[in-house]
């Protein structure tokens, strides 16, 4: 019989009695085991010794007093921003445009195709003119949510789970340099209803000064029912020191990362996503009707109008904005599907957005295109 | 007073003393530690909801992530430290004791300060008094790991120590 793990002989210190007969039967009789066994004994009473801490009186009712006077926000999603370093800061701000850009067009394309499932998806250019004309689309109706967004941060990936009901992918080797720190967000399947409302779309015309194009005949009060995840988010990295369900950097595997102070702390190294592909439903209007109307709008520029009428089926598609002052993009095989590989322009970033038996996922971080493509293929 | 507020209320109640303890065992510092152990609960009310059955987990994991990251401030706290040491010594029966306790503190927590924080977080959360399950939860990882989780901290710190001693 192989001799007793570590973790066992560790245990049997603490806890004489968690061992199974059979260990215990081959603890007695083996002279190394007992050795080892001896050994640990004498580091667990050093260590203990060690940690030994200075006697500590709380007072629980001052204290709670205490907690009591402290302002109470309450951001819903959990991440507080990290700080940080100068150099960090132009390329998060131009990652952070394109993401609120990727999550604005993404919701205006979603929001007007009828019956909207993406199996697929393709990069499509826009510029912020793009992006602002779109957001007009916004004031065209109401938005309420039948099911609210719940995302939650959570410590494990099985209560990511529970939560989400998705399987966390899991990354077969993490490239050197990355954290193995992971915080997790989940968040159960949201539901949004969008009301077009011609009133209100005169009005915001009106409001903005501009000849905006009227809704197509019989849109107004259709309804678009727009379901969006379940959803998982894997954040590998160490976020701010304040933060305390982010970690330190020194988790870092690799060989020198054991002893980064504060200042070290900041973006997270790589992000994991999986997401049940958004479904979008629709009363009465048509993707034609409604693609016809978008592409009219003042604004929106003849390429990325002459980039949407080249999606094949747009029903099918989910567009993946690149704004193209900040990032490139180029179409990759991930997983054995279509992907697209998306670069900031400074070339310290990189990510991936895949389609997969009807779930969307994305890999994504301050990591070579050929190392996030890795992870992706490796994703489980 | 809200159902969210009573259900903060009772967690606080509940695991208060042993968040500052966790935050002691790391820092070494009565007050400080109660300090983090505040913050900790501010935080958590922040973002979370007290009747989510991973809070005590959270708590745990938050205090001694917080406190290692404050012991990673070290040049602040060694000053803080040396300024101290001769005050407590002067209230002792036996000042030179007194001086080398301090002087073993300050070892053993730099020490802690230079390990990666799983190791660390497993030691002072289980010399804090949690058992397997609750490290395990804390930390996010199977009960079975902690054994060898534990072992291997235990070796690294005794390691650092020595490691400090010798500079």
């Amino acid at each position: 019989m192989a001799h007793l793990s570590d973790g066992t002989l560790r245990r049997m210190i603490d806890d004489p009695d968690a061992i199974s007969g059979s260990d215990r039967q081959h603890y007695v009789d083996c002279k190394d085991c007992q050795a080892r066994h001896s050994g640990m004994a004498d580091d667990a009473r050093a260590v203990a010794t060690l940690l030994a801490a200075p006697e500590l009186k709380v007072d629980v009712a001052s204290a709670f007093k205490q907690v009591q006077l402290a302002p109470a926000a309450k951001p819903r999603f959990g991440f507080s921003l990290p700080i940080l370093r100068p150099a960090s800061r132009t390329m998060l701000a131009g990652l952070g445009a394109a993401a609120v850009m990727i999550a604005l067009v993404v919701t205006a394309f979603a929001n007007i195709l009828p019956l909207f499932q993406p199996k697929t998806v393709a990069p499509v250019a826009i510029t912020v003119a793009d992006v602002q004309s779109l957001q007009a689309l916004g004031d065209y109706g109401t938005l309420t949510w039948s099911v609210n967004p719940n995302p939650q941060i959570v410590l494990t990936a099985d209560e990511a789970k529970q939560i989400s009901g998705l399987n966390v992918p899991k990354v077969a080797k993490l490239p050197t340099g990355v954290s193995n720190n992971i915080t997790y967000a989940a968040m159960p399947k949201a539901v949004a209803v969008f009301t077009f409302d011609a009133k209100k779309a005169e009005a915001a015309a009106a409001k903005t000064g501009k000849a905006l194009p009227k809704l197509p005949a019989g849109v107004d009060g259709a309804k678009l029912t727009v379901t969006v995840g379940p959803a998982v988010i894997e954040v590998f990295g160490n976020l701010n020191t304040k933060n305390p369900s982010g970690q330190d950097t020194s988790g870092s595997n690799s060989s020198s990362g054991s002893n980064n102070g504060p200042s070290d702390i900041n973006l997270p190294q790589l992000v994991v996503a999986e997401s049940a592909a958004p479904l979008v439903t629709s009363t009465q209007v048509t993707a034609k009707q409604l693609e016809n109307y978008i592409l009219s709008m003042p604004g929106i520029s003849p390429q990325l109008a002459a980039s949407l009428r080249a999606i094949g089926d747009p029903s099918t598609t989910l567009l993946i904005p690149v704004p193209i002052q900040y990032a490139t993009s180029s179409k990759v095989t991930v997983q054995g599907v279509q992907g697209v590989a998306l670069g900031d322009n400074t070339g310290a970033g990189a990510g991936v957005i895949w389609i997969k038996n009807g779930k969307v996922f994305a890999v994504a971080g301050f990591l070579k295109q050929s190392e996030v493509l890795t992870i992706a293929n490796g994703l489980k | 007073m809200t159902s969210r507020e009573e259900a903060f209320e009772t967690l606080f109640k509940n695991e208060y003393a042993r968040v500052a303890g966790i935050a002691n065992r790391v820092l070494a510092d009565p007050h400080e530690a109660e300090d983090v152990a505040q913050e900790v609960f501010i935080n958590f009310h922040r973002l979370h909801s007290a009747s989510a059955q991973f809070a005590p987990a959270w708590l745990h994991r938050a205090a001694a992530h917080t406190a290692l990251n404050r012991l990673r401030g070290r040049r602040r706290r060694e000053k803080r430290e040396l300024a101290q040491a001769p005050e407590e010594a002067a209230r002792t029966v036996d000042p030179q004791r007194m001086l080398e306790v301090n002087e073993d503190r300050r070892l053993v927590r730099a020490a802690l300060a230079r390990m990666a924080p799983k190791p660390a977080s497993v030691l002072v959360l289980r010399a804090s008094g949690l058992s397997y399950a609750e490290v395990a939860q804390a930390l996010g990882v199977g009960t079975g790991q902690i054994g060898t989780l534990l072992r291997r901290a235990e070796a690294a710190l005794r390691k650092e120590v020595t490691r400090g001693t010798s500079i």
